[in-house]
C-alpha cells in the first residue's frame, strides 16, 4: 500500500467523518448467530434430525466404500479384533481358567467399550473437523458430536449382530433367556452416557485442542479399569475399597449388566441400574448444557 | 495478509467517542436463528415501504495469527526461545474489519467492493452468523443465508446424494429437499455425472453443484460471495438467471464481486472496503465508479493518484452510527442505554471536524 509519511492525515480523516445516526427499531430484529435459549436449542436440534441421520449414514457408507469387501468390513473388523484379543488374553495369558465363557466375556467387553472410545475420540475432534460445516451453515453445533455418536451407533449394529451369533455358535454356546431384552436398556443408557461425555470433551477440545492428546491415554486407563480383558474378582475378594470404585464405574456396570444377561443368565442387581441411570442422565444433561453454553465460540 | 499490517491505523482511542454503540440489553433480544427461512414478503406494488432488515453495529474482527515476518513482534529472547521450542511462531494481530456500521433495508441490493483481503468475505460470514466478531454485533430480521462455494459435501457420495444432504444441512425438511432435487440437478447441468461420486468431479463441476445446492434455499436475506464467478460460459448464463430470480424473491441482497461492473448493473447501493475499513457507502454507480478508478490507478502503478481517490472517498464518507430503539423495556429492569454524547465527547468531535476541514481546505488549495 501507498502508506507514506502522511499517516497522520488518514487518522484525522477517520476522526473527522461527519456522522449520521441511524435509529433502528429493534422490533423484529434479533442478533445473528446468538445462542438460543436451551429449550429452543433442543427444538432446533430435533428439527435437524433428518440431516443428522443422513450425514451419519453417509459417513458410515463412505468409510467402507473404498475397500474391496465394502460393508463386509463392518462385520469382519469385530471378528478379527475378537480373534486377536482371544489369542492374547485367552490363549497366551491363560485368563480363560478364571472366567466362565471367557471368549463371550472378552468380546462383549471389547466391542461395547470400543463404541464409547470411538465416540469420545471422534466427539473431541468433531468441532475441529466440522469446521467446514460450521463455516457454511447455521445449525446447532451440538449436532457435530451427536452425529459422531450416531455414526458409531450405526457401526455398532452389525458388530452386535456378529457378537450375538458368535456367543450362540462358539462353544460354550449360551442359550438366550428373556433377559436379553434388558441388554437394550443397558445399551440405551450407555449411549446416553457416551453422548453426554462426547459433548463435554467436544467443548474442552474446541477450547484447547491439546486435550485430544490426553483423551487417548485417559481412555486406555479407563479400559483397564473396566474389566474388559480380565476379571477383577480375585482382586476384589480382599480389597473392598477397589470394589466400591469398580462398581461406581459406569462402563464396568454396562459390561457387567450385559454379561449377566447374555452369558450367565442372571438378572442384574437393581442397584446397578440405579447407578448407571444416574450416570447416563447426569452426564447427558451436564454435557449438553456445558456444550450449549459455549455455542457462539465454535465458529472461530 | 502481511501488507495489511503496514496500513496506517487511526488511533483506536477514538472509538471511545461513540457512546451510542452500546450493546443492546440481553433481555430484549428476540430469539436468534429459527432454523427456518422467513417467508417471502409480498412485494408491495408501486410504493415500496422500506424497513431495516440488517443492522451492523460497530463491527470489528481481529485475528491473532502466527507470522513469519521478522519485523513484527520484537519480544524478549527468552520468550521467543521458549515459544520456538514449543513450535509456536510469533503472533501478530490482523485487523480484518475495523468499526463497520451500516443499516440495510428491505429491497436493497448491496454490493461489496474492495481488493483481495479487504474484508468483504469476512463481513459476509459475520453477517451470516458463521463467525463471531471480536466486537460489535449484527442484527437481522431473519436468518441470513450465505451462498458461497463452500457447502460441505461428501466426496464418496454421488452428486445426487450430496444434493439431498446439502438441502437437509440448510434446514430443509426431507419433503422439501426431495422437491428441490430435480431443480438443483437441472441447474447444475452435470448430465449423467450427477450419478457419479463427487470425488470424480473436476473442481469446476464441484463448484457448479455447490452453487446449485445453495440456491435451493429461498432466503429472505441473501448473501452471495463471488458465486457468479464459477463455471463455464454456458453455466454462467443459467446461474445468472437463477441469481436474478433469487434476488427478486429476497428482501435484501449482499453481493461480493470483484467485477465492479456487476455491482453497478445489479445493485442499488455499494460499500467499498479497504483493509477492513469502510471507505464509502453510497449509491452503487458512484461507489463502483470510484472503486474502478482507484483500482485502475493502483494497477497502473500510480500510487499518488490512487491515494488521492481513496482520500477523497474517505473525506466524503458519512460515518453511520447505529442505535437501537428499544420499544419498551420489559418490566423496567433494563436501564436506558442510549445516553446523549457527553460534553467531552462533543468537544472532541468538534476538534476532529476542524482538523478535517483544515485538511480539505488544504487539498482544495492545491
Amino acid at each position: 500500500m501507498s502508506a507514506g509519511p502522511e499517516t497522520g492525515s488518514y487518522a484525522a480523516l477517520f476522526d473527522a467523518s461527519p456522522t449520521t445516526t441511524k435509529l433502528v427499531t429493534l422490533g423484529n430484529l434479533s442478533r445473528v448467530g446468538a445462542r438460543p435459549p436451551l429449550g429452543q436449542y433442543v427444538r432446533l436440534l430435533w428439527a435437524r434430525r433428518h440431516f443428522l441421520w443422513a450425514d451419519a449414514r453417509a459417513k458410515v457408507a463412505s468409510g467402507t466404500r473404498q475397500s474391496l469387501l465394502g460393508k463386509a468390513w463392518l462385520v469382519l473388523n469385530p471378528l478379527i479384533d475378537g480373534a486377536v484379543y482371544y489369542l492374547v488374553f485367552g490363549l497366551l495369558m491363560k485368563n480363560e481358567r478364571s472366567v466362565d465363557n471367557f471368549i463371550g466375556y472378552l468380546l462383549i467387553g471389547v466391542f461395547l467399550f470400543q463404541f464409547t472410545t470411538q465416540s469420545i475420540n471422534g466427539g473431541a475432534r468433531s468441532v475441529q473437523s466440522g469446521k467446514n460445516l460450521i463455516r457454511a451453515f447455521t445449525f446447532p453445533r451440538a449436532a457435530l458430536p451427536i452425529s459422531v455418536v450416531l455414526r458409531n451407533l450405526l457401526n455398532l449394529g452389525p458388530t452386535l449382530v456378529t457378537l450375538a451369533a458368535l456367543i450362540y455358535l462358539v462353544p460354550p454356546a449360551e442359550e438366550y433367556t428373556w433377559r436379553i431384552a434388558l441388554v437394550a436398556g443397558a445399551l440405551a443408557l450407555q449411549v446416553m452416557f457416551t453422548t453426554g461425555l462426547s459433548l463435554l470433551v467436544a467443548r474442552w477440545a474446541a477450547a484447547l485442542p491439546d486435550i485430544t492428546n490426553l483423551i487417548g491415554m485417559t481412555m486406555r486407563v479407563w479400559l483397564y479399569a473396566s474389566a474388559v480383558f480380565f476379571s477383577f474378582d480375585h482382586l476384589l475378594a480382599n480389597n473392598p475399597e477397589l470394589k466400591v470404585w469398580l462398581e461406581a464405574n459406569p462402563m464396568f456396570i454396562v459390561l457387567d449388566i450385559v454379561r449377566d444377561c447374555v452369558l450367565y443368565a442372571t438378572t442384574p442387581d437393581p442397584m446397578r441400574w440405579v447407578v448407571l441411570g444416574g450416570w447416563a442422565v447426569g452426564t447427558l444433561v451436564i454435557g449438553f448444557v456445558v456444550f450449549w453454553r459455549a455455542e457462539e465460540s465454535y465458529g472461530r | 495478509m502481511a501488507a495489511d499490517l503496514d496500513y496506517p491505523m487511526p488511533p483506536t482511542a477514538q472509538s471511545a467517542q461513540r457512546p451510542l454503540t452500546g450493546a443492546i440489553p440481553m433481555s430484549v433480544q428476540a430469539p436468534p436463528y429459527t432454523g427456518q427461512l422467513a417467508a417471502v414478503r409480498p412485494r408491495s406494488g408501486s410504493t415500496p415501504v422500506l424497513w431495516p432488515t440488517v443492522a451492523v453495529q460497530g463491527l470489528r474482527m481481529f485475528y491473532r495469527t502466527p507470522s513469519t515476518d521478522t519485523s513484527h513482534g520484537r519480544r524478549a529472547k527468552m520468550k521467543r526461545a521458549v515459544l520456538n521450542v514449543m513450535g509456536q511462531e510469533p503472533k501478530v494481530t490482523v485487523r480484518a474489519l475495523t468499526d463497520i456500521s451500516f443499516v440495510a433495508n428491505s429491497g436493497e441490493q448491496i454490493g461489496l467492493v474492495g481488493q483481495n483481503g479487504s474484508g468483504k468475505s469476512t463481513l459476509l460470514r459475520i453477517i451470516a452468523g458463521l463467525e463471531k466478531p471480536t466486537k460489535g454485533q449484527v442484527l437481522a430480521e431473519s436468518t441470513p443465508v450465505l451462498i458461497g462455494v463452500n457447502a460441505a459435501l461428501v466426496p464418496d457420495l454421488p452428486g445426487e446424494e450430496n444434493v439431498r444432504l446439502g438441502c437437509l444441512a440448510m434446514g430443509l425438511s426431507p419433503a422439501e429437499a426431495q422437491a428441490a432435487i430435480p431443480d438443483v440437478i437441472e441447474l447444475a447441468g452435470l448430465g449423467k455425472s450427477i450419478y457419479l461420486p463427487m470425488r470424480t468431479y473436476s473442481s469446476g463441476m464441484a463448484a457448479r453443484l455447490r452453487f446449485a445446492i445453495a440456491t435451493a434455499a429461498r432466503p429472505h436475506i441473501l448473501l452471495i460471495d463471488e458465486a457468479l464467478a464459477t463455471g463455464d460460459a454456458a453455466f454462467k448464463e443459467r446461474s445468472e438467471a437463477r441469481m436474478t430470480k433469487l434476488r427478486e424473491q429476497a428482501g435484501t441482497v449482499f453481493l461480493v464481486s470483484h467485477a465492479a461492473q456487476t455491482i453497478e448493473e445489479s445493485c442499488t447501493r455499494a460499500i467499498w472496503l479497504h483493509h477492513g475499513r469502510l471507505v464509502l457507502d453510497g449509491e452503487a454507480q458512484d461507489v463502483a465508479v470510484r472503486y474502478r478508478k482507484w483500482a485502475w490507478a493502483f494497477a497502473k502503478d500510480k500510487p499518488e493518484e490512487a491515494k488521492r481517490i481513496l482520500e477523497e472517498a474517505f473525506a466524503e464518507r458519512r460515518e453511520t452510527q447505529v442505535r437501537f430503539d428499544v420499544p419498551e423495556p420489559p418490566r423496567g429492569r433494563v436501564r436506558e442505554r442510549h445516553a446523549r454524547p457527553t460534553g467531552r465527547d462533543a468537544k472532541q468531535a468538534r476538534a476532529a471536524a476542524e482538523r478535517a476541514a483544515a485538511i480539505r481546505a488544504e487539498r482544495s488549495d492545491l
